[in-house]
């Protein structure tokens, strides 16, 4: 018998992890960008995230599945694909993925502020990475047959049990 | 899927036009907010003010409308302010910088 706790933590006789991510698909439209978050919601607060750090984590993963909605297919149909994983503790691992013809957007690497701008010079362009990046611990992103963005969260230590 | 996550209301005082927003403002309804504010954005006589006391979320998408509007009401000469700004959304501000556009509506 194996013991699966939402820890992350899976136990059999040979004390051997198994893989117990969580996996959504949702069509790369915007209507389904907050069922990503709702998700997440629940699987964050099960694993006892703050509320801050789930705000945040709200943020940085759909600014990733903001990108693919509007740039991966280029308004053909596509799915996104977004992966929970929590295998280290204290530790959540997103990542959000698409299967995208356009891998070449500079949206998708542009990653801009408006500190130290005028007013004639801000625009909204390069906010969406900038805020994956300082929302969570730890950004990567590979662009490769798709575009693949792994988001990662460390849980604060005094959140911990 | 249709959903009703933004509302809109809007108060008429002295000199002011409040839009209080409620929900979440994010890109599924990026247009519908945009198509709300362009008339209001042209009320250049009225301080325009969006309260974002029941505003539950937001992203770079919709702090790229603020943009748009704080540039439109710059260029009409027109005041824009935000208020009732929750400490996650203030963060959200922070971060990115728009806070420096949003004058304080008090």
């Amino acid at each position: 018998m194996s013991r699966n706790n939402i820890q992350g933590k899976v136990e059999d006789e040979n004390s051997m992890a198994i893989d117990n991510n969580v996996k959504l698909t949702v069509p790369a439209l915007p209507e389904f960008v907050d069922l990503v978050r709702l998700t997440l919601f629940g699987l964050a607060t099960k694993l006892k995230f703050s509320f801050e750090e789930i705000e945040d984590m709200k943020v940085a993963v759909s600014e990733a599945c903001n990108n693919a909605v509007l740039h991966a297919y280029e308004g053909a149909d596509g799915h996104i694909e977004v992966e929970f994983a929590w295998a280290e503790e204290d530790e959540l691992r997103i990542t959000v993925r698409d299967q995208g013809v356009n891998d070449s957007s500079p949206e998708l690497t542009r990653k801009s502020t408006l500190h130290g701008k005028s007013i004639e010079e801000i625009q909204s362009g390069g906010l969406g990475l900038y805020l994956m990046q300082a929302l969570m611990d730890h950004v990567e992103m590979n662009i490769e047959n798709g575009t693949a963005v792994t988001l990662i969260k460390r849980r604060s230590a005094a959140e911990r049990v | 899927m249709k959903t009703d996550k933004l509302s809109f209301r809007t108060e008429n005082k002295e000199g002011l036009t409040v839009i209080h927003l409620s929900g979440e403002l994010d890109l599924e309804v990026a247009s519908q907010m945009r198509t709300a504010m362009e008339p209001l954005v042209e009320l250049t006589d009225r301080k325009l003010v969006l309260n974002m006391r029941d505003l539950k979320y937001i992203d770079s998408t919709g702090i790229g409308i603020l943009i748009g509007i704080v540039k439109a009401r710059h260029s009409r000469q027109a005041p824009f302010a935000v208020e009732d700004v929750s400490d996650h959304i203030r963060k959200l501000f922070d971060m990115t910088g728009i806070s420096r556009f949003l004058a304080s509506a008090h």
